[in-house]
Parts: C-alpha cells; sequence; structure tokens
C-alpha cells in the first residue's frame, strides 16, 4: 500500500531553521515580551512558543520517526489553515529572537514559514493579498501613480537631477506622509546637501511583500531592489538617505539578499545623518521647545538593523527638549503594530498594539511621542486617537525642521486626506472635511471589484 | 559474575561493579539508536527547501551547511561564542537569573560526571596496560575521583530542585504554566537517574572504603546500581534525540549557527 504524502512540505525552509523548530526549550521568555499576544488577550495559540510547538508537530508527523516507519499522519487542513491564521498574528518585530535564550532567529523564521503557507494556499490574510498585484502593477502599495511620487514637491525645495547624495523617499512618505518628505527635503536643503530623489523611477522597497511571505511571487520584491539599486547607481548614488524604518530595513538586509551582492551605495537611515551633521556641528538649532519626549524605537530601525542612539543623540542636542525613555526601549520596546502586514491584514490587531505601546507613553508622562518611521507614526496615532490621549505623535525629521526654523507645512491638503498628512506636533495646517457624498443612486447589481475602491486604509505595507 | 574483561592479555576491571556485557550491550545499543535519531533529525532539516533551491539537501548536506554556517564569521568567533554563549549560558543569564543558575548546575554538574565517568573508565585501562596493576589501581583512582564526583553530583541535584521547585511554585504564571505538561517526564527520569546514582555511589564507596579484598566485590551486579547504569544510558543517550531533551543538543547549536543570536 502506497503510503500517505505529508500533509505539510518543507519548501523556503532552510536545514538550519528546521533545526531552529526542535531547539525551542520552551522556557516562555518570549511569551512574556510578545506584543501580539498581549493584545489578544494571552491568547496562548498565538504566543511565539506555541507556534514554534506546533510547525514542530507537524513536522515530526510529517517527517519524524514515527511517520517513516508507519507513513505520514494526515494533518487536517483546518488545523494548518488555523496555524497560519495564528502566524499571521504577528507584527515580527523580532522581540522574541532577542530575548530567546536559544537564539533562535524568530524574523526569519515567522517570514519563511508564511512563504511556505503562502505557497501551501493558507496564507497570508485578509487584505494582505492584495500587495502582489497591487505592487507588481503599480510599484506601490496604495494605488497610486508613478508620475506623483513627488507630488508633495513644495516650491521652495531643490532636488538635484544627479548628486552622490539620495533620498529614497518610500511609498508612504511619498503619498500618504508629505510631511516627512517636505521635513526632510527642507532639511538637506538647508544644510546644503544637494540630493537627488528618483521620482518615477523609484519603486516600492517591497517589505510588505517579504514581511508577509509574498516574495516568491513574481518575484516581485526581487525585481523591485535590483531596479532600485541600479536606478540608483545610474545616478551616481553613493549614499541613499531613508527617512522610512521600513524602507531603511528593506535595503539593509533584503535588496543586498536580492542583488546578490553588496550594494554600490551606502544606505543610511535619516536619523543616523542628522546625528552625524550635528557632530559636524552643522546643525544649527533655530527655535527651542519646552516639551518633555520619548522616544519610540521602530522595530525595523532598531532591533532589526540596530540604531539605537543616534535619534536619541538628536533628541537629546534639541533646545528645551528633556527626553524620557519607556520602560520598554532600545533593543526591549514593544512593537507600535503596524509590522509584518498586520496594520493592512488585522487592522483590530494592530490597534490593540498601538494602544499597549501609547500606554507606554504615557506611563513617562511625556507630551510627545517620537519616532523614526511613518508606519509607527501612522499606527500610534491610531493608538493614541483610540486611548482619546493628550499626546502628540509625530517624526524626528518633522521636530528636526521645525527646531532649525523650517517650515513644516505640506501642499495644502485635500479635503479628506489622510490625518497622518500633516505635522501631528504642530498643528499649522488642518485638513478640510471630505465632501459629503452624492445622494445614492438606485441599487443596481453589479459586480464586486478586484481590488477596493479607497486603498488607503488597507493598504499600509510595514 | 566476572572476573574482569581480557582484552590484548590484560584483564580490565571496571568500577561500575557491574556485569560488563550488560554495560556494553546497553551502550552499543543506546549510541546505535542515538545515531538514528540524530540521523532522522538530520534527515528531517536535510528536507529544507530554501529559496531559490530546487531540491532538499539532505542530511549530510543539513549537517555540512550546519557547520559551515558555525564557522562562517571565523573560528574565533565561533570559539567565543562556543564559551559565553553555550558554555556560559550568556544568553539566559542576562536576562533569567535564577534558571541561568539552574541550567548552569546541571550543565556543568552532568559535564562534570561525564568528565570523571571518562578518567575513571581510563583508569581501568591504565591500571592493567600502563602500569601492569591488578584491580587496585583503579579503586584507588575511584577513590581520588569520590570528592569532585560527589561535588557534581550535588551541582545537579541543586539544579534539578531548583527546576522542580520553579515549577511547584510557578505554575499560576501564565508563562510557565504550560511547561507543567511537557517536561515532568524529564524531569522525573533526571530525578530517577541522580537518586540511583547517588546510592550507586554509595554502595561502590563502601566497598572502597572496606578495603577490597577480592575482585569482583559482594555488591556486584546489585540491582539499583545496574538499573541506575542501564536506565542512564538508555534515557540519556538513546531517549535524547527523541526527547525535549534534545534542545539539549539543537539549542546550542542553533546559538552556533545564528553567531550567538540577535
Amino acid at each position: 500500500m502506497a503510503k500517505e504524502k505529508p500533509s505539510i512540505n518543507t519548501v523556503n525552509f532552510t536545514a538550519a531553521q528546521l533545526m531552529e523548530f526542535d531547539a525551542c526549550t520552551r522556557c516562555g521568555e518570549c511569551v512574556k515580551y510578545c506584543p501580539t499576544y498581549d493584545a489578544r488577550d494571552k491568547n496562548q495559540d498565538i504566543e511565539p512558543r506555541d507556534k514554534i510547538q506546533k510547525w514542530k508537530d507537524f513536522m515530526n508527523k510529517s517527517y519524524g520517526l514515527k511517520a517513516r516507519i508507519l507513513g505520514p499522519e494526515k494533518i487536517p487542513h483546518e488545523e494548518i489553515k488555523k496555524f497560519t491564521d495564528d502566524l499571521y498574528n504577528c507584527t515580527t518585530c523580532g522581540m522574541c529572537g532577542t530575548v530567546c535564550p536559544a537564539g533562535i532567529n524568530t524574523i526569519e523564521l515567522w517570514e519563511s514559514t508564511r512563504a511556505n503557507l503562502v505557497k501551501y494556499g493558507t496564507g497570508p490574510y485578509g487584505k494582505q493579498s492584495l500587495f502582489p498585484k497591487l505592487i507588481e502593477e503599480g510599484h506601490n502599495p496604495y494605488l497610486k501613480q508613478q508620475k506623483d511620487r513627488l507630488a508633495w514637491m513644495t516650491p521652495d525645495i531643490k532636488i538635484a537631477e544627479k548628486s552622490d547624495i539620495a533620498y529614497f523617499i518610500g511609498c508612504t512618505a511619498g503619498y500618504n506622509q508629505q510631511v516627512l518628505g517636505v521635513s526632510t527635503a527642507r532639511i538637506l536643503n538647508k544644510l546644503n546637501v544637494p540630493f537627488m530623489a528618483l521620482g518615477e523611477e523609484e519603486w516600492c522597497c517591497g517589505s510588505a511583500l517579504i514581511r508577509t511571505g509574498q516574495q516568491h511571487i513574481n518575484e516581485t520584491p526581487k525585481k523591485a531592489a535590483i531596479h532600485n539599486v541600479e536606478a540608483l547607481k545610474a545616478r551616481g548614488a553613493k549614499r541613499v538617505i531613508f527617512a522610512c524604518a521600513g524602507c531603511f530595513r528593506a535595503a539593509k538586509i533584503d535588496w543586498p539578499r536580492a542583488y546578490g551582492k553588496a550594494l554600490p551605495f551606502e544606505a543610511i537611515h535619516m536619523s543616523q545623518f542628522l546625528a552625524e551633521q550635528l557632530d559636524a556641528g552643522k546643525i544649527k538649532w533655530e527655535k527651542s521647545l519646552n516639551k518633555t519626549v520619548t522616544y519610540h524605537d521602530p522595530c525595523h530601525l532598531g532591533r532589526h538593523v540596530g540604531v539605537f542612539e543616534e535619534p536619541r543623540k538628536v533628541l537629546n542636542s534639541m533646545p528645551g527638549i528633556k527626553l524620557v525613555e519607556m520602560k520598554r526601549n532600545r533593543k526591549e520596546q514593544r512593537c507600535c503594530g503596524a509590522g509584518g502586514g498586520v496594520k493592512a491584514g488585522i487592522p483590530d490587531l494592530a490597534l490593540g498594539v498601538a494602544t499597549g505601546r501609547m500606554k507606554d507613553a504615557q506611563e513617562t508622562g511625556a507630551e510627545a511621542l517620537i519616532s523614526t518611521c511613518p508606519f509607527c507614526r501612522r499606527n500610534l496615532i491610531d493608538g493614541r486617537d483610540e486611548l482619546k490621549l493628550d499626546m502628540s505623535v509625530d517624526d524626528l525629521v518633522v521636530l528636526t525642521a521645525h527646531l532649525m526654523g523650517l517650515s513644516t507645512d505640506v501642499k495644502p491638503p485635500a479635503p479628506g486626506a489622510p490625518k497622518e498628512s500633516i505635522s501631528d506636533l504642530f498643528r499649522t495646517q488642518t485638513i478640510p472635511p471630505k465632501p459629503p457624498a452624492p445622494p445614492a443612486e438606485p441599487k443596481k447589481e453589479e459586480p464586486k471589484a478586484a481590488a477596493p475602491a479607497t486603498p488607503a486604509p488597507a493598504a499600509n505595507k510595514k | 559474575m566476572s572476573d574482569g574483561l581480557p582484552i590484548f592479555g590484560k584483564v580490565v576491571f571496571d568500577t561500575l561493579f557491574i556485569d560488563w556485557r550488560i554495560m556494553a550491550i546497553t551502550a552499543i545499543i543506546s549510541i546505535i539508536l542515538f545515531i538514528v535519531g540524530m540521523y532522522i533529525q538530520l534527515d528531517k532539516w536535510g528536507r529544507g527547501i530554501p529559496e531559490g533551491a530546487t531540491k532538499p539537501y539532505g542530511a549530510f548536506g543539513a549537517l555540512s551547511m550546519i557547520i559551515s554556517s558555525i564557522f562562517s564569521k571565523g573560528i574565533g568567533h565561533a570559539l567565543e561564542v562556543l564559551v559565553l554563549d553555550v558554555l556560559f549560558q550568556r544568553r539566559t543569564y542576562r536576562r533569567r537569573k535564577l534558571e541561568w543558575l539552574m541550567h548552569i548546575l546541571i550543565f556543568w554538574g552532568w559535564i562534570g560526571l561525564l568528565v570523571l565517568t571518562m578518567i575513571a573508565a581510563a583508569a581501568e585501562f591504565a591500571g592493567p596496560f600502563l602500569f601492569n596493576q591488578d584491580y587496585t589501581y583503579f579503586v584507588g583512582a575511584w577513590k581520588a575521583l569520590e570528592l569532585p564526583n560527589e561535588i557534581f553530583g550535588w551541582m545537579l541535584v541543586l539544579g534539578i530542585v531548583i527546576a522542580i521547585a520553579r515549577r511547584l511554585f510557578s505554575t499560576g504564571k501564565d508563562v510557565q504554566a504550560r511547561n507543567a505538561d511537557i517536561d515532568w517526564i524529564l524531569i522525573i527520569g533526571l530525578l530517577l537517574v541522580v537518586i540511583t546514582g547517588f546510592y550507586a555511589q554509595s554502595v561502590r564507596g563502601d566497598v572502597a572504603r572496606n578495603l577490597i579484598e577480592a575482585y569482583p566485590p559482594g555488591l556486584f551486579n546489585n540491582f539499583t546500581v545496574m538499573f541506575h547504569e542501564v536506565f542512564t544510558l538508555l534515557f540519556c543517550v538513546a531517549y535524547l534525540p527523541f526527547s525535549k531533551y534534545f534542545h539539549m543538543i539543537t539549542a546550542p547549536l542553533t546559538i552556533l549557527v545564528n553567531h550567538g543570536g540577535e
């Protein structure tokens, strides 16, 4: 009698990763720090060690001693689907890996497992499945036009055609958080740092696809990485500045893998660049702001890449600013909740984690929370609003621009523009309300669209 | 009863005071099962097909990848990780001091007993082969090792006591609660090894202290002593690749492969 085939397969895993499933000691250290486990009322199915145990069980049922002797044990499809859903209830923040006594590289492990399950057919989760089509066809996850990549530019901003310094703007700052684009560009202009931007040539960094295990679909992230690297190289970039932690992480870790070798330029985060300029005595503060602020380390800038001190250095140098730390900071910070495709796929979970982080910030007594990632900014603003806290949430570049005497105003926002498109800390602009919708026409039976008509809330790509 | 094991014309006596054939058979079975278990695990890991690969690397491919990953940052770095993160468990020390103490006591107690057992075994052969002496040589060596054996044994006991106490008194906390149903069998197994081990050590000590006049001594093939040796081999060697204690091998390997972890 022919033996039954295993219910799962081992694609997308390295041998070392499959070993890692057997390395978990079930000590539970990861559980103490997992932000989604906390936000889901301590649901044990989504704790990291349980997910490891579950896949380990699947592996042993399929390829263990008993399976070798008696044949693989069938794993019901529903059980694999349930595991998949639990696996996607994770922001891939990497806190579990940081505290794991066995040193399991959980970020890579979750991403490989997700890719395996996408190929199997049970992943990704919800609206995350829109990413491949959106990014492959439009080169951004927001259904925006490439020609509008630099639509945020104001007449005072100068961008060079060619320069050895480039600013990789990213889809979120470019399309949804214009305040980050204008602040970064004005800072660079004020520092007399000529920089160029790819504009229409800039493609999505691919992070959303990699984090959700969809990198193999048309190899979109690989193509995007190679395209961006070659475009930057062709324009003579030697240093590329990223103000988005998600894009920066992709450039530092994911792009070299896709490119197959070291990048032909240095990737640097804006906070690192500002710290450098500070050391060189080039930043002159022209304003003071008497505020107590706390700093949220984005997972993609901190734990994933190791940039912790530069943003603090900049904050500590600002006149009037008093930096207070949250209990969980640096390597042990709590995730904002937006990462790993959670903002797009499981918005209620993203909000739950964000409120947890905003409570951390509230405990410090800070008047403002500063971060260095547009996704953290957006999600933490949502968390703040949910808790109705009297606390501003903004980005380091916005605060820096203001204290350097620069305007943080964007082009007059369109009615109903996203709340994160303007500064939250310096409310010099308001977003006009969305005009009322025209009276509804009599209902007609129409086929459902493949993609949502208003993609922005769904396609928050971290 | 045995008069010792004849090897190349010499008679080798043993410090275990049990029939060497039982030990030899149990040891061979245990080692075979251990190797089979390791092969099954390696074969399982070798089924991984990373992005870009077209077929699995197999058991030996997995082994080769694991070894090359360990040394990919150089031998010096691998040694540093081995000493600080594997032997002294730096990652655990940073966060969980009591658990670190427990692990260190169990780990080093276990390693100490293993090393002393190897020294005792070497003495069994050194007597007849190097110094042309009878059983009194290994009994002397055994007596010399008695104190360090006690120390490492008590380290192990203390570690296990902490492990049990943690599980008994921490069960109300969400983190530890689910550990309880997983590793009791292993804690109890280890406890059995230690209790019978102390008993075996005690009766052997009596023999040594009471001036043996002839080999084999009266306690030869004492049931508890034999159970201790056979059970230890089966539980700690043969069962290892199939049990939760497999993390004793995979966790250090993972730390080494990931260069000390994040």
